[in-house]
């Protein structure tokens, strides 16, 4: 690999480098690194420097901050610095606060009311696994009672492709690496070396085509009981972001929850919700 | 049970006491007299002390300069007075209620991990806000719990049951104990503050953490209530409680902005991923009471 290598790849992330542009970084996504994420961070960006033939990262911090192509090198770095991967049960704190808090006092809110429906939406939902992960929680919180319930997931992505990927429902072993065994064995069924999703739980999906530049559809998406957009936001600059999140609370039903990326934050963009803390993970809630 | 657990406690004749030093130096601190002198001389009396408090000072966590410091009188100069009192505070607890017990080895050092990440948490709060507690706010957050160890120690049995109950119906601790044992972590930390004469704010924190409202000093109560469930949501948990909670809506919120505390600077989002580093904090700091020699770590 040496010839790859250019004065990049001997380039090290000083301390004060690290804080700058975790700084940036968080100011301008919303995406926070902590100290034990620094080599992570130094990863990600060491491809950036190589792109941009820079041999250190004080200079690529300049350029981001002065240069007037920045905002075209903050759209690739922000690509770089989100985990474009997903996976079945990924950031098990989210889903566990999800799971054991979130979910149980939103059914306990329905039921109290009469009204056993449940309406959720894995907006930005990739290849399917977000969604499918939050139909298998509900099936296991409900068990037998799900067909006393009337729950519908939507799952919307802007990518044909991953939503061609939802549809056929299938993964690799990589892809549910964090999925407990004894869930693996209720839900999925193998499929040569893959697995594949069984019918229960795909019918709760449904997978749908959304730009979420298209207002007038966004709007339509009415009565949610939960929200997952993680690691959306980055991809919007300010006022996108301010519009959008605004538009997500009132997709939202009094009472729901809005889960954004593990370690991204709403607080530049929106004093709307509630910042809840649940064990190790944050949520916004709609009163 | 006949006799309440609380009774029992108020009534062991070996609860452990902390060193005489240790309470002098407290009380001097009190004293409208207190000088560098006397603090040094006081600690001096009780060499291991002494030799664990120059530790401490030198340790990672409080060191202010290059050059290490060999004498309580330069520790003194370069950290104020108030700042050694609370080291030979923690000190003498630490090593009176070591955070390895003899039953239950984990959950006692995840009992002190939360004292100590409270502790920290409320340091960087402190700072935030620009509180000044002195240092009293790592104090105050190291010692909240006082009363769980006790319990731990001396009902062991049934403290497990309590936990396993507050998991089980997910709730507070302090309800499962009242459930299992009759009393709270606060009433029993309070009983051992003042047994311990404690400084008041101390007193304090150990029975108001959960309200703090009913507190006299409700600056540094307030602050160690918000860092408790800071501490909880990060999961640097004594086990139980897994509360879900919103920050903002919280009394202790609400002191601090009554009394002019400027809490809506605070990046909630962001300070809560900052307080994820803490981890680290929490294990340097237990290693500074826990290096190898350290003596003094008996159960007297």
């Amino acid at each position: 690999m040496s010839e790859l290598r250019t004065s990049a790849g001997t380039a090290q992330m000083t301390d004060d480098n690290f804080r700058l542009l975790r700084d940036f970084i968080y100011e301008h996504s919303g995406i926070y690194f902590s100290d034990t994420k620094k080599a992570q961070l130094e990863n990600r960006l060491m491809l950036r420097l190589r792109a941009n033939n820079l041999t250190d990262y004080d200079k690529y911090y300049y350029m981001l901050k002065y240069d007037p192509q920045a905002s075209k090198e903050m759209r690739s770095l922000f690509d770089s610095v989100t985990t474009n991967e997903t996976s079945f049960f990924r950031s098990p704190p989210q889903i566990q606060a999800f799971q054991e808090k979130a979910l149980p006092e939103l059914m306990n809110n329905r039921e109290n009311i009469g009204e056993k429906t449940l309406r959720l939406w894995s907006a930005g939902c990739s290849t399917g696994d977000e969604p499918y992960t939050m139909a298998i929680i509900v099936k296991e919180l409900l068990q037998e009672r799900l067909s006393e319930w009337d729950v519908k997931i939507f799952a919307s992505d802007i990518s044909e492709k991953a939503l061609r990927s939802a549809r056929s429902a299938t993964y690799n072993e990589y892809t549910l690496r964090s999925v407990p065994p004894e869930i693996k064995k209720k839900y999925f069924v193998p499929d040569g070396s893959q697995y594949k999703i069984n019918d229960e739980i795909r019918m709760l999906v449904e997978l749908q085509y959304l730009n979420f530049n298209d207002s007038k559809r966004v709007r339509l998406m009415r009565g949610f009981d939960a929200i997952f957009c993680r690691n959306v936001l980055i991809y919007f600059d300010d006022t996108a972001k301010k519009r959008f999140v605004s538009q997500l609370y009132d997709n939202l039903n009094p009472g729901g929850y809005l889960f954004i990326g593990h370690s991204e934050s709403l607080h530049n963009i929106s004093r709307a919700f509630k910042l809840v803390h649940f064990p190790g993970a944050l949520g916004y809630k709609k009163e | 049970m006949d006799i309440s657990v609380f009774d029992t406690i108020k009534n062991i004749d070996d609860l452990p006491t902390l060193p005489s030093v240790a309470m002098e130096v407290i009380g001097l601190s009190r004293s409208a007299e207190v000088s560098i002198n006397k603090v040094s001389e006081c600690i001096y009396k009780d060499p291991p002390l002494a030799t664990k408090v120059l530790r401490v000072a030198n340790s990672a966590f409080y060191r202010r300069g290059a050059t290490e410091v060999d004498t309580l009188h330069r520790a003194i100069l370069m950290m104020g007075l108030n700042e050694i009192i609370n080291i030979t505070t923690s000190v003498s607890v630490l090593s009176i209620l070591p955070p390895k017990g003899s039953e239950g080895e984990t959950l006692r050092k995840a009992f002190w991990d939360h004292c100590i990440a409270t502790g920290l948490i409320a340091r960087h709060i402190d700072k935030k806000l620009g509180m000044r507690s002195m240092g009293r706010e790592f104090v105050g957050g190291l010692l909240h719990d006082i009363g769980k160890i006790i319990l731990d120690e001396y009902f062991h049995k049934e403290y497990m049951e309590a936990h396993a109950f507050s998991i089980d119906v997910d709730c507070p601790m302090y309800e499962a104990e009242l459930e299992v044992l009759g009393t709270t972590h606060m009433e029993i930390g309070h009983f051992l503050a003042q047994k311990w004469d404690l400084p008041g704010y101390i007193a304090d924190i150990t029975l108001y953490h959960h309200q703090p409202g009913e507190a006299q000093y409700k600056d540094i109560t307030a602050l160690i209530s918000i860092s408790d469930l800071l501490a909880k949501a990060k999961e640097f948990s004594c086990g139980g409680d897994r509360l879900s909670f919103v920050l903002t809506d919280q009394p202790a919120w609400h002191m601090l902005k009554q009394m002019g505390y400027p809490v809506h600077m605070i990046d909630i989002e962001r300070f809560t991923f900052e307080i994820e580093d803490i981890g680290k904090e929490v294990n340097n700091y237990i290693s500074t009471f826990s290096e190898p020699g350290a003596e003094g770590f008996v159960h007297e």
